[in-house]
C-alpha cells in the first residue's frame, strides 16, 4: 500500500519535472533563435579578422555554413531537430568558437574545472555557515555574536566579484602569495602528478575564497534565523531540564531542527553552480564554464550558448527533484499522501 | 512612523538611501562645481593617472578623466536602471501574484508553472547574449531587459502571502457585504501587501543592480556612458592592480558596496518591523 502511494508520488514528480525542463528549455531556445542575430555572418567576420582579412567569405561558403548549423531550416523545424538531437544523441551541434569540434566536447572539457571550483566552495560555505550561524543563533547575547551578524548582513550580498578583486590585489599583487590567473601553472603539463596537483590547489583557493565569503554570509543569516526561532520551544526546555549538556543540546536538538531546510538551500545552490560564479571564473580566467560561455557569447556561438543554459536549467530542477523524492525519506513529518 | 525608525538596521539603510540619491539627483551640478564648464567624459582634458590631490580628490585615469565625476555619473546611472528595473519587475511580480493567488485553480497553477520555468533559466547568459547583440542600449531598454527575469521572485512572494491573506476573516466579511472580487484585492488585501512590497522592491533592485553589474564588468551595456562596473573593466583592462593605482579600481567598487549595503540594509529591517514572527528575536 505505501508502495503504491510512493510510486504514485514518484510519478508524478517525474512528470512535472521533464515538463519544466522542456518548458523552461523551449523559453530559452525561443530566446535565443528570436534574436535576430546572424551568427555565421558574426562567424565570417571573426574568421576574416583572424586570418588576414583579404578573402572574402563566398556565398556558397556562407550557405555552406547555414546548412551544417541547420540555420536554413524554419523554426519549428530548427527546434525539432534540435530537441531530438540533443536528447537522443546527446549532440549539441557543432560550435562555432573551435568549429569543427562539437559543442558538447567543449562543454565536458569545462564542466569539470567548474564543478570542482563550485561544487568545493558551496559545500565549504555551507558547513562553516551552518555551523557558526547555529553558534550566533544559539549564543546571540554573545558579547561579538551582534557584530557579527551584522558583518554577515552586509557581506551577504556584496558581489563575489569585488570580493575577488580586493583578494586579488591583497594575495596576487601586494604579498605575492597567490596566482591570479588561470587553474593550473603554465608549465605543469596536467596528469596526476604531485605537481598538477598542488597548482591546481593553489590555484583554486583565490578563486574559491571570493565566493566562499559571500555565501558563507548568506549561510550565516539564514541559520541563525532558523535557530533563533527554534530557541523558544518545549523540548529544549524540556532537554535542560532532563539535565542534557549545553553542547548536546545544541547539536542534537537546536541544529538538528535547522538542518533540513538547510539540506534543501544545499540542493538548490548545488543545482545552481553550472551557472554559478561566471564573473570571478572571467576574471580568473579559470577555464570553466563561465569562461567558455562569455567568449561564446563573444561571437554568438548559439549551439554553445544553448548548451551550457541547457545543463543549467536540467542541473536545477534534477537538484530539485532528487530533494523532493529524498525530503520524504529523510524528514518523518513529511507525508506524501496528498 | 516611530516604529519604522525604531528598527537601527532600517534607519540606517533609508538614511545611507537618501544620501546616495541626492548625489545622484544633483550629479550634473556637483560635477560642475568640481570640473568647472568640462564634459567629464572627454578625454585629455586633464594630466592622466594624477595621483589624489585638492583638485582631483580621487585622481584621474588613463584618460586624464577626474575619478570623482565619473563615480558620480556611474552611480546616477547604475541607480536609475536598478530601480526602473525594480519597479517593473516588483509591478509585473504583484500582477501576477495577486492573480494567481486571488483567482486560485486552474489560473493558479498555470501561472505557477510558468513563472517556476522562468526562475531556472539562468539569467545572465541570456542577459549576454541579448546586450552582445544590441549593441547601443539606452537606460530604459536594459532597465527592461532586467525585469524581465525579476518577476517571478516577486510573484512568488506576493502569491503565497495572498494565499495566507484569502483565508482571513474579514475577507470573508468584505465578500458577504457584497464587495466584488476586484474591489477586495485593492482595498482589502493590497494594503496589507505594502510591507512585502517594499522588501520585493528593494531585493529585485538589488538583483537588477546586480545583473547589470555583471554586463557592465565584462564590457557590455551602454558604452557611450560611464557606469560602475565599466569602471572596474577599464581599471582592470588598464592593469591599475600593477600600476599600484589600486584607488581607480578601489572608488566604483566602495560605491557599489555601499549601494548595495543600503539597499539589504533596507530590506532586512523591513522583513525585521513588519514580520512579527521575527519581531524580538532577532535583538537587532
Amino acid at each position: 500500500m505505501r508502495r503504491r502511494v510512493w510510486l504514485r508520488f514518484f510519478l508524478r514528480r517525474l512528470v512535472t519535472y521533464i515538463i519544466t525542463i522542456f518548458g523552461s528549455f523551449t523559453v530559452a531556445f525561443l530566446f535565443f533563435h528570436l534574436i535576430p542575430g546572424d551568427p555565421i555572418g558574426a562567424l565570417m567576420a571573426s574568421l576574416q579578422q583572424q586570418y588576414g582579412g583579404h578573402n572574402t567569405a563566398s556565398a556558397e561558403m556562407i550557405a555552406a555554413y547555414r546548412v551544417t548549423f541547420g540555420l536554413d531550416q524554419p523554426l519549428p523545424v530548427q527546434y525539432v531537430h534540435y530537441i531530438t538531437n540533443v536528447f537522443f544523441h546527446l549532440d549539441l551541434g557543432p560550435s562555432l568558437i573551435s568549429f569543427p569540434t562539437h559543442s558538447q566536447d567543449l562543454i565536458v572539457r569545462a564542466l569539470p574545472w567548474t564543478i570542482g571550483l563550485l561544487g568545493m566552495a558551496v559545500i565549504i560555505s555551507w558547513t562553516l555557515g551552518l555551523l557558526l550561524g547555529g553558534l550566533l543563533g544559539w549564543r546571540r547575547n554573545f558579547p561579538g555574536a551582534q557584530f557579527l551578524t551584522t558583518a554577515a548582513i552586509g557581506l551577504a550580498q556584496i558581489p563575489q566579484y569585488i570580493v575577488a578583486i580586493i583578494l586579488v590585489f591583497l594575495f596576487a599583487y601586494f604579498l605575492g602569495w597567490l596566482p591570479s590567473r588561470d587553474a593550473y601553472p603554465a608549465n605543469v603539463a596536467p596528469g596526476l602528478t604531485i605537481e598538477f596537483f598542488t597548482g591546481v590547489i593553489r590555484h583554486g583557493i583565490l578563486p574559491a575564497l571570493s565566493i566562499v565569503i559571500v555565501a558563507v554570509s548568506g549561510w550565516i543569516l539564514s541559520t541563525r534565523s532558523l535557530i533563533v526561532t527554534i530557541l523558544g520551544e518545549d523540548y529544549l526546555l524540556y532537554a535542560q531540564a532532563k539535565g542534557l549538556p549545553r553542547r548536546n543540546i545544541f547539536l542534537h536538538y537546536a541544529l538538528r531542527n535547522a538542518l533540513l531546510p538547510q539540506l534543501t538551500g544545499l540542493a538548490i545552490s548545488l543545482g545552481f553552480i553550472v551557472n554559478g560564479a561566471l564573473l570571478v571564473e572571467t576574471l580568473f580566467n579559470y577555464p570553466g564554464l563561465g569562461t567558455l560561455l562569455v567568449k561564446a557569447v563573444g561571437i554568438l556561438d548559439y549551439n554553445t550558448i544553448q548548451g551550457i543554459v541547457l545543463i543549467s536549467i536540467i542541473s536545477v530542477l534534477t537538484a530539485n527533484f532528487l530533494l523532493d523524492l529524498a525530503l520524504p525519506l529523510v524528514d518523518p513529518r513529511i507525508r506524501i499522501g496528498d | 512612523m516611530r516604529s519604522f525608525f525604531r528598527n537601527r538596521l532600517l534607519a540606517a539603510g533609508v538614511i545611507l538611501f537618501i544620501v546616495i540619491c541626492l548625489l545622484s539627483i544633483f550629479q550634473p551640478v556637483i560635477v560642475r562645481a568640481l570640473i568647472g564648464n568640462i564634459n567629464p567624459m572627454a578625454q585629455g582634458k586633464f594630466p592622466i593617472f594624477d595621483p589624489p590631490s585638492s583638485q582631483h580628490l580621487l585622481g584621474t585615469d588613463r584618460f586624464g578623466r577626474d575619478v570623482v565625476s565619473l563615480l558620480l555619473i556611474g552611480l546616477r546611472f547604475s541607480l536609475s536602471i536598478g530601480i526602473m528595473a525594480g519597479v517593473i519587475g516588483t509591478l509585473l511580480g504583484t500582477v501576477v501574484g495577486l492573480i494567481a493567488g486571488f483567482y486560485g485553480g486552474i489560473v493558479d497553477s498555470i501561472l505557477r508553472s510558468s513563472t517556476d520555468m522562468i526562475l531556472v533559466i539562468p539569467t545572465l547568459p541570456l542577459l549576454i547574449t541579448l546586450s552582445a547583440y544590441i549593441k547601443r542600449l539606452d537606460v530604459v531598454t536594459m532597465a527592461i531587459l532586467l525585469s524581465i527575469f525579476s518577476w517571478p521572485f516577486a510573484a512568488r512572494t506576493i502569491r503565497a502571502q495572498v494565499l495566507s491573506l484569502r483565508e482571513r476573516a474579514y475577507i470573508d466579511l468584505a465578500q458577504t457585504s457584497g464587495l466584488n472580487k476586484m474591489e477586495i484585492v485593492f482595498q482589502e488585501i493590497m494594503p496589507n501587501l505594502l510591507p512585502f512590497l517594499g522588501v520585493g522592491l528593494a531585493a529585485s533592485t538589488v538583483g537588477a543592480i546586480l545583473a547589470e553589474f555583471g554586463l557592465e564588468v565584462l564590457g557590455l551595456g551602454p558604452g557611450n556612458v560611464s557606469t560602475l562596473g565599466l569602471m572596474i573593466n577599464w581599471a582592470i583592462s588598464w592593469g591599475v592592480l600593477t600600476l599600484g593605482k589600486g584607488i581607480i579600481v578601489a572608488a566604483p567598487a566602495v560605491v557599489l558596496v555601499l549601494l548595495f549595503l543600503s539597499l539589504n540594509f533596507i530590506n532586512i529591517g523591513l522583513e525585521q518591523a513588519f514580520n512579527p514572527r521575527l519581531k524580538g528575536t532577532t535583538g537587532l
